[in-house]
């Protein structure tokens, strides 16, 4: 007996361990997008803050990201890969501001099923109009697929 | 002088009693090969997967009845498609390192082996993605990434079994686990595959491979059998006698 267990295990230990390290899923699970993620405060107290209502839209285009949606927090604001900045109209309880991000994006590979996406690194923040945004602040130029916030909206 | 006679005559007797004690220990004749080994698998999963071409093969020195020194090579030629991205990679590797057999030399005879082989592994390897593809809320973009060279660097170990079928031809399989050190394309373009180490988006990757060996006999050798110290059984009870007590210690002559 005691000369079988070890003999036997050394078969069937790598035998189950190749077992285990071939099973793949087969289909893309992983977060594939980029965001660039905002997050709202309060401009007064410096708190973290949702807006009531926010509605988001790229510029020139036909669809819309937020459309009056409640409590936001934190917007998720896809970039373009194909350009290094671009802008957005932005509105919150009705006002709207726009503001233009410029960037470099540099391919990333997620996984063999997911294949590439870009991350970017982020240069600049601008409001063009400050109706209701009051400021803006960066606090990670690096936009990745994973939950970490980049920029702070102030209103 | 006296002092430098007696130490000399010391160590001679010294010399003298080694030599008649390894005499009288068990001795097997192992014959010492060197074996030239080619991986089999890779050409019949290329005749059913023209995507993928893995060649390979080694050769190794035995240094005694129970260790080998193995030198491997091979060639790899990987293409993968789907419909968001294309992946080409191709390059060749060397893995450097030794067999350990397990089996008891009146076990392998110099025939069989069972055991595990440890080896560092250097891949030099051309990866491309020649297209790939991102779709968001701005459209879709599309890109590649252009042709270049990287040194892969991994450890592996590789558990097998190996038979002689044939007079100097042996059969056998073996399972590499193998663990990614470095692979020089930095975190966002790590490679989908590559030479020698396998799936390069993973820190382990496992393979298996089967092997037909030409061993060429270059020297013969001795091998000591230890001899085994019988185990102790507990049939002895309390009323035992001295009997008892010099068959527990006594050691198989």
């Amino acid at each position: 007996m005691r000369k079988f267990i070890p003999g036997s295990l050394f078969i069937i230990v790598p035998v189950i361990i190749l077992l285990l390290l071939s099973c793949t899923a087969g289909s893309c699970l992983e977060e594939t997008e980029s965001y660039l993620k905002a997050s709202f405060y309060d401009n007064t107290t410096k708190k973290l803050l949702p807006p009531d209502t926010l509605t988001l839209y790229g510029i020139n285009r036909d669809s819309i990201i937020y459309n009056q949606k409640p409590k936001v927090q934190p917007a998720l604001m896809p970039l373009n890969s194909s350009s290094q900045s671009c802008i957005f109209i932005i509105k919150i309880k009705g006002v709207a501001d726009t503001i233009e991000f410029r960037y470099s994006s540099y391919p990333h590979f997620v996984s063999k099923e997911c294949g590439y996406t870009f991350y970017h690194q982020l240069d600049t923040a601008l409001v063009y109009s400050k109706n209701f945004i009051k400021g803006i602040y960066i606090s990670n130029q690096t936009i990745t697929n994973l939950n970490v916030e980049n920029i702070r909206i102030f209103y | 002088m006296w002092r430098t006679f007696a130490y000399f005559i010391n160590l001679l007797l010294f010399l003298i009693c080694s030599l008649i004690q390894l005499q009288a220990q068990d001795t097997i004749p192992i014959t010492l090969k060197i074996k030239i080994g080619i991986e089999i698998s890779g050409p019949a999963i290329h005749y059913s997967d023209k995507n993928i071409l893995n060649a390979e093969g080694y050769i190794s020195v035995d240094l005694d009845e129970k260790r080998s020194v193995v030198f491997a090579a091979g060639y790899l030629n990987y293409k993968y498609n789907q419909y968001n991205y294309a992946y080409l990679n191709k390059g060749s590797f060397v893995r450097l390192g030794m067999d350990f057999n397990l089996l008891k030399p009146d076990k392998s005879l110099g025939k069989y082996y069972t055991g595990i082989g440890l080896r560092y592994g250097l891949s030099r390897f051309t990866s491309e993605v020649p297209f790939f593809e991102k779709t968001n809320y701005w459209g879709t973009t599309s890109s590649y990434i252009p042709k270049k060279n990287y040194w892969g660097h991994f450890i592996e170990v590789s558990p097998g079994v190996r038979a002689e079928i044939f007079k100097n031809f042996s059969m056998g399989w073996s399972i590499s686990l193998r663990m990614l050190l470095y692979t020089g394309t930095g975190k966002d373009l790590k490679p989908v595959y590559f030479p020698g180490f396998g799936d390069g988006t993973k820190t382990i990757s496992a393979a298996m491979n089967y092997y037909i060996v030409w061993n060429i006999p270059y020297k013969k050798i001795k091998a000591i059998m230890k001899k085994e110290v019988p185990v102790e059984t507990d049939d002895t009870n309390d009323t035992g006698t001295t009997d008892n007590k010099q068959q527990g210690s006594g050691i198989r002559q």
